[in-house]
């Protein structure tokens, strides 16, 4: 069972994503913030991570410069940043930083971001 | 001869006292201030230069004309101190060469020092018609070549950074060169004008005199921090020298009392005009720096509006998400099984939320635009792919109303143009969805083709069609036609504002005609092929 990690401080939103990621048979482990989730990724490995970008006090992208000193440890899991902030700048950051795709979440009903992130879970299946 | 000496004793004590005051009114300004420290001082020294020179022209005793001349001139080396300085501080502080500053003063000391103490620049005094003239000594050029080199330091000094300096800082330079020119001018008509022209020498005292004018600019330079525009001040000046030139004619030089009258009735009127002149101009200025502010805030407002339009936008977006994600995971059944009308009407409230979802990233588009932060992905892209994939998208609409909707693709195939394809799709797809949604018979036709060395696509419907003013005004946010209004056609005026945006940074034109209400319109969209080559 793939297990994935989503960053979200939006409590509202985490549950419901988890709800649905939950009936498509995918683990979801949640955390409410960059220093969170950091804590989290010391202790377990997910297949993914599910990441918001406008976080309490470190935002997303520092939580990206953060996890590069991880190094091999979390080296190939996928990173899909989805946010509602659409930024030019922030977009390149993150595609800089290693992240594989910048969704809009107001672009994707829950049942659409699991087929966006079944597609990164099978690409890793298939590479393993 | 008298009347010669009460003019200069007149002069003097009139330079005694504004100098005096000035001094004093500048160094209560700021006590704390070098810059009116030095003025004060630079005034003093000033003053004394007057006096000084005043005695040694009217002393009868030559010995006594001969020191008073002699601490003039040395006052003159210790004022080019003070005015070394100033040109440091004035009209903001510039980096000090401390070698030179130690120089200058070093310098200025010891001609001070040859000044009054030796004969090598002040030799003695012969007594003339008008008073004592001076008898240079063999040093003078000892004299006259350091006092060259400082005058032009200190210009260097006052003027080097002129063009880094902010508007009212060159103004307060601008104030201290009138001025000097005013300085320089009367001496010109006294000194040499007067000398050359009437062979006297008894007027070149008022020339000296004039110094008075460079210190009231300088004094109000510095006091002041909102200064009138030069503008103002030439006016006032020009009306100023007018007006005592005709009271001069009037009153010493005009005889005949009739004359005098119709010349004082004149004076009147011209003081009446010229201050109604100044009062305009101070008016005019006042106007177009308000304007200026005003444009100011305007921008800055604007800035800010677009930069909250984005941030609310954003936050905007997190209910909608939680809307749209709950509503469709309901509708879906992931909660559990739900009655078919209640399902129903849920699909409303989603497709509802998704039309608020649009508006949001319409105006988040729009501020993007404004506040410069769209970039676009471009690419070469052959144009009639993106036109072909809008039409299948809206096909289904237009059967629907039972409108004939037709796009031929262009034979042959047109050149790849390089635009950001996702946004040209956006613009093509809105004015294609608007042409639909506004024809309620008839047919909707796209066209495709190259003019020149553009390619021009245009939709032509049957449909509401436009007035002449909503023709001009269609593409300002915001602005809807009246149609829309008239049929409750969903909108908020949004599409065709970025429509515009998007084309005009693919350096495009977008534009409408239209025959009239009821008679159908054309959206075109012209984009030019070399152009947007990168």
């Amino acid at each position: 069972m793939p297990l994935i990690l989503i960053v979200e401080d939006e409590k509202i939103l985490a549950e419901m994503y988890k709800d649905r990621f939950e009936k498509e048979g995918i683990q979801v482990d949640l955390t409410f913030s960059s220093e969170q989730a950091l804590e989290y990724l010391n202790n377990k490995k997910p297949d993914l991570i599910l990441l918001d970008i406008l976080l309490p006090k470190a935002n997303g992208i520092s939580f990206l410069e953060k996890i590069k000193q991880f190094k091999n440890k979390t080296k190939d899991i996928p990173i899909i940043v989805f946010s509602n902030y659409d930024d030019p700048k922030t977009r390149n950051d993150a595609f800089l930083l290693g992240a594989k795709s910048y969704l809009i979440k107001t672009q994707y009903t829950p049942k659409e971001l699991v087929e966006e992130v079944k597609k990164y879970l099978n690409l890793k299946n298939k590479s393993q | 001869m008298n009347n010669v000496l009460l003019i200069n004793e007149s002069l003097v004590f009139l330079n005694v006292v504004v100098g005096c005051l000035l001094a004093v009114w500048v160094l209560l300004a700021n006590r704390k201030e070098k810059l009116n420290q030095v003025f004060f001082i630079m005034t003093i020294l000033l003053v004394l230069w007057v006096i000084f020179a005043f005695l040694g022209s009217f002393t009868k005793e030559p010995q006594k004309a001969l020191i008073w001349y002699r601490l003039n001139w040395g006052i003159v080396a210790l004022f080019f101190i003070a005015a070394y300085f100033f040109s440091i501080y004035f009209p903001k502080k510039i980096t000090e060469n401390r070698l030179l500053t130690k120089f200058v003063i070093i310098l200025c000391s010891l001609l001070f020092l040859i000044s009054v103490f030796s004969n090598l620049i002040i030799e003695g005094v012969a007594e003339q018609e008008w008073g004592m003239e001076i008898i240079f000594g063999k040093g003078k050029l000892l004299y006259y070549i350091p006092i060259f080199f400082l005058t032009f330091l200190i210009l260097y000094n006052l003027f080097k950074e002129y063009f880094t300096l902010t508007k009212q800082e060159r103004l307060k330079v601008q104030y201290v060169l009138i001025g000097i020119l005013i300085f320089a001018l009367a001496n010109l008509i006294f000194n040499v004008g007067f000398t050359v022209l009437r062979g006297s020498v008894k007027f070149q005292q008022l020339g000296d005199y004039s110094v008075i004018f460079p210190l009231i600019f300088t004094a109000y330079a510095i006091v002041k921090k909102e200064l009138f525009g030069i503008k103002v001040v030439l006016t006032a000046l020009l009306v100023g020298l007018i007006a005592i030139l005709i009271f001069v004619d009037t009153f010493f030089l005009t005889n005949k009392f009739g004359f005098q009258i119709i010349k004082g009735t004149l004076l009147v009127l011209f003081l009446f005009f010229g201050y109604s002149l100044i009062k305009s101009t101070l008016k005019e200025i006042k106007l177009r720096e308000d304007l200026e502010k005003a444009y100011q805030e305007l921008k800055k407002l604007d800035v800010a509006k677009s930069e909250f339009i984005s941030m609310a936008s954003h936050q905007l977006r997190t209910p909608l998400t939680a809307i749209k994600g709950y509503i469709s995971m309901i509708i879906e059944e992931t909660y559990g099984e739900i009655p078919e009308k209640v399902k129903e009407k849920l699909q409303n409230v989603f497709i509802s939320n998704e039309r608020l979802i649009k508006i949001v990233n319409t105006l988040l588009d729009i501020s993007k635009i404004e506040l410069g932060k769209l970039e676009l992905k471009k690419e070469p892209i052959q144009i009639e792919d993106i036109v072909q994939s809008c039409y299948e998208e809206l096909k289904i609409i237009a059967q629907e109303k039972g409108l004939t909707f037709i796009f031929e693709k262009p034979q042959p195939p047109l050149p790849k143009v390089n635009v950001d394809p996702i946004k040209i799709r956006q613009v093509f797809l809105n004015l294609i969805d608007n042409a639909i949604k506004y024809t309620f018979k008839g047919e909707v036709r796209i066209n495709l083709l190259k003019k020149g060395a553009s390619i021009l696509f245009s939709v032509k419907d049957s449909g509401a069609g436009l007035t002449k003013k909503e023709e001009e005004e269609i593409f300002q946010s915001f602005t809807r036609g009246s149609a829309g209004l008239n049929y409750f056609i969903e909108g908020a005026g949004l599409g065709l504002s970025i429509a515009k945006k998007i084309v005009e940074l693919h350096k495009g034109k977008i534009w409408v005609e239209s025959e009239g209400e009821n008679k159908g319109s054309t959206f075109f969209v012209e984009i030019p092929i070399e152009s947007n080559k990168t």
